[in-house]
């Protein structure tokens, strides 16, 4: 296995450098495990997807939905029990805080795999706007003012994208997956080890991966996709090295009652973001009234948030979409009373309460977590019969929304590489079938890192010339139609080349 | 034509282009002219056998010698699918038996198999190294076994269909008539393998000024994408001679033609009209309604 960069070079400099040269070039560390002390033959598959979340259920009910993938058999190996997905029925006063923002690229993805029907619709939210400003200088850009053209990106109801709760997608999905039928789902099995496996009299399985299940099954994958998170076990069988930074920060998210429903009745909400030196607070609308936050900042402040009572956490949040950088510094020191001395702080701070959420009046118990923040990107989505997909392949700030919906972009990809593959006769496991998805994906996922992580570098900065500039950046961006449409478009998930 | 020895890759010096320019067409010939052939004679030529036996190892490299043919390959399908389409009724959905003549390390063979319209894959090769790393790589397939046999042998040396169902649904001769001596006397031979209705597909290269600058000189002389020495441009085949071989025969309707031209990034694109200057795809059907010889006794069927 060689890293992606390694062979890229190899190969570019096949034709100047000479061959004895090229060839130590390529000469890399072997990581995949040659150790085999598997007794049995193993059940043999063509794929076999490592992780039952969102990006994995919607490669398998992309697969099988097919009538040309349709052919393959499949395995699902998922750690976690499934049941509690397969039962998911929700309270209509309650809202999971793990929620996650789907463009309509990725909406009508999950329609065309037969998907989307079964999502609830009553707890999805479309917005169509996404107010955005500096909270050190406040300038502001308006995510809805892009132009005319931009309009037919959205759907017909003009969202920009939906609010949904993760387990309701993976439910759906795992709805989708159970009425298409012919996966082998393993689910609540541990994946404890992977190897190559053997050659033996009836086939030569040394260059296949075998996986090995805590319940003692092994199976042999064809092609084996890694959707299983951050920390892939797939990835780490590959060897396939995957490089990037803490931000060190969290993102603590919570499920939050707002005083009302927000905008008026009939037409779509409206999604809110403030850049604080600390990191993004986001408050994002669900249906009725509520609203999910997602709050970027340290975990030191972190921590302290969550110990706060309900009502200081709900002064909290208000005071973050209000006050300047130097009064929520101050009541972070506060050990407590956060709500009293926000509200009188509020009567002295000029704010535009139609260009900012509604006000918090609650917090829905036990709703409040954090997690760390993490760029992360592997460095290549593809081996010889692997490809990763998901939060596997590549993690971002959540500060655009575009986690979820850049695995939902792999998974396309995958897929149809994945049918180009069947329907040509090609061994869909193999480098040479997987390059198209590497092409597709690649280059579009690490621009994506890269304005993410920009964005949350270039606001993370509390003073000097850059917020002059960055006012002066977010002031233009808003004002230049071209670079405003590049925005949107990353923001919408329909970018052509990007 | 001295290009046509077998020659290890090596880079491009001045006195090998010096060659090359020295050996460059002076003139198009025919290769279908007729020529005296004896009883015995093979289709095959010992120096492409010894060629391509040094080009084995690296068969499968998906970065080595082959990539072309690798990109090449899931268009021979489109091709082959192209052609199906064209006929009044549909070929069968299930079981359709191919014939691979000249599969060397089994690219389209293996995907062939793997259709799943696919009963069976007869791949020939006479190359023994060649045709060794097909096996070995097959084997790499559990979901091959069964459905993909290769044999060490030139069409002379495969035994002669003894009924229709022995016969097969494509015959597929990829990047192989380039390389055979007398052609005209190997396709005479290839035809009796053909089904009723069944097709002869194949692949290769016109013998143009054009063909000849790109596949010799720039592919294998300049950039050295192509090993040196596989091909010999005085063998390369135009489309309107095998148009005219086929339909001059009698028994074989709907040529097809399709022209492709590698960019460089890209990969292979079909190009209209490009047929007529480099790579093209080639096909033709057999009528439906043909005689069946077994020997001096022939049988007639009709739908």
């Amino acid at each position: 296995m060689k890293p992606f960069f390694s062979t890229l070079r190899a190969r570019q400099l096949n034709g100047y450098v000479c061959q004895t040269c090229t060839r130590q070039l390529r000469r890399k560390p072997q990581r995949r495990s040659y150790a085999s002390t598997s007794s049995r033959t193993p059940e043999i598959f063509d794929v076999v997807c490592v992780g039952g979340g969102p990006a994995g259920l919607s490669l398998l009910a992309a697969l099988r939905a097919n009538p040309i993938t349709s052919t393959l058999k499949i395995a699902l190996i998922e750690s976690q029990s499934l049941t509690p997905t397969r039962t998911f029925s929700p309270s209509p006063d309650s809202f999971s805080n793990r929620c996650s923002s789907l463009t309509p690229s990725s909406v009508r993805f999950l329609s065309d795999i037969g998907a989307w029907k079964f999502v609830r619709g009553e707890r999805v939210q479309g917005y169509g706007q996404m107010r955005v400003w500096d909270g050190v200088s406040g300038a502001a850009v308006h995510f809805d003012a892009f132009g005319g053209a931009e309009k037919e990106k959205r759907d017909e109801g003009g969202v920009v994208a939906y609010m949904n709760e993760n387990v309701n997608l993976t439910a759906a999905l795992l709805r989708r997956v159970e009425e298409l039928g012919g996966v082998e789902i393993l689910d609540g099995e541990r994946v404890e080890d992977i190897t190559l496996g053997r050659e033996a009299e009836e086939g030569d399985l040394s260059q296949w991966p075998v996986v090995k299940l805590s319940g003692g099954r092994e199976l042999a994958a064809r092609l084996l996709v890694g959707a299983d998170g951050a920390n892939s076990p797939v990835r780490g069988f590959a060897g396939i090295e995957s490089t990037g930074w803490d931000y060190g920060r969290v993102g603590l998210v919570a499920t939050l009652c707002m005083e009302g429903e927000g905008e008026a009745e009939g037409r779509v909400k409206t999604a809110y973001q403030r850049f604080l030196p600390t990191g993004p607070v986001a408050c994002l609308p669900l249906p009725g009234k509520f609203s999910t936050l997602v709050w970027s900042t340290t975990p030191e402040l972190a921590a302290k948030l969550k110990s706060l009572s309900p009502r200081d956490f709900v002064g909290m949040v208000n005071a973050a979409f209000r006050l300047g950088v130097v009064d929520l510094k101050y009541l972070h020191t506060l050990e407590g009373g956060q709500e009293e001395e926000a509200a009188w702080r509020e009567d002295h701070v000029g704010f535009d309460g139609s260009k900012i959420p509604q006000r918090v009046v609650g917090v829905q118990d036990g709703s409040i977590a954090s997690f760390p923040l993490k760029l992360r990107h592997a460095d290549t989505y593809i081996g010889e019969r692997v490809a990763l997909v998901g939060d596997a392949a590549h993690t971002t700030h959540p500060l655009a929304g575009q986690g979820l919906n850049a695995g939902q972009g792999d998974v396309e990809s995958l897929a149809r590489t994945i049918e180009y593959a069947v329907a040509h006769g090609m061994d869909i496991g193999v480098r040479m079938s997987l390059e198209q998805y590497m092409a597709e994906r690649y280059v579009k996922n690490h621009v994506l890192l890269g304005v993410v992580d920009k964005l949350h570098k270039l606001y993370s900065v509390e003073s000097g010339p850059l917020v002059g500039l960055r006012s002066l950046g977010l002031g233009a961006v808003d004002a230049l139609e071209p670079v405003k449409a590049f925005f949107m478009r990353q923001a919408a998930g329909t970018g052509k080349i990007l | 034509m001295a290009m046509a020895m077998a020659t290890p890759l090596r880079p491009t010096s001045l006195r090998n282009l010096h060659l090359l320019l020295r050996t460059a067409p002076r003139f198009v010939h025919n290769q279908f002219g007729s020529h005296n052939t004896s009883t015995n004679s093979s289709s095959v030529n010992p120096t492409e056998v010894s060629h391509f036996n040094a080009l084995a190892s690296t068969w499968w490299d998906p970065h080595g010698s082959s990539r072309l043919l690798h990109l090449m390959n899931p268009l021979r399908h489109d091709f082959i699918h192209r052609c199906h389409g064209m006929q009044p009724v549909p070929p069968p959905s299930a079981n359709l038996r191919y014939l691979d003549i000249g599969c060397g390390g089994g690219i389209f063979a293996e995907s062939a198999a793997r259709l799943t319209g696919t009963g069976l894959v007869t791949a020939i090769d006479p190359s023994p190294e060649v045709l060794g790393v097909a096996q070995a790589h097959a084997r790499r397939d559990p979901g091959l076994s069964g459905k993909l046999s290769y044999l060490n042998t030139s069409i002379e040396g495969l035994a002669k269909p003894g009924s229709v169902e022995e016969q097969y649904d494509v015959l597929s001769l990829f990047e192989v008539i380039e390389h055979i001596t007398h052609p005209a006397e190997f396709l005479d031979a290839c035809q009796e393998y053909v089904k009723p209705g069944g097709w002869i597909v194949m692949s290769t290269i016109a013998r143009t000024w054009t063909s000849w600058f790109t596949t010799k000189l720039v592919a294998e002389d300049l950039v050295g994408i192509v090993p040196r020495g596989t091909h010999d441009w005085g063998k390369y085949i135009n489309e309107e001679e095998l148009r005219g071989y086929f339909l001059e025969k009698r028994g074989w309707n709907s040529p097809m033609v399709m022209g492709v031209v590698y960019v460089p990034g890209l990969g292979w694109k079909e190009v209209s009209g490009s047929e007529k200057v480099g790579n093209y795809f080639f096909g033709i059907r057999k009528d439906e309604n043909g005689e069946f010889e077994i020997g001096a006794k022939s049988v007639v069927w009709g739908h």
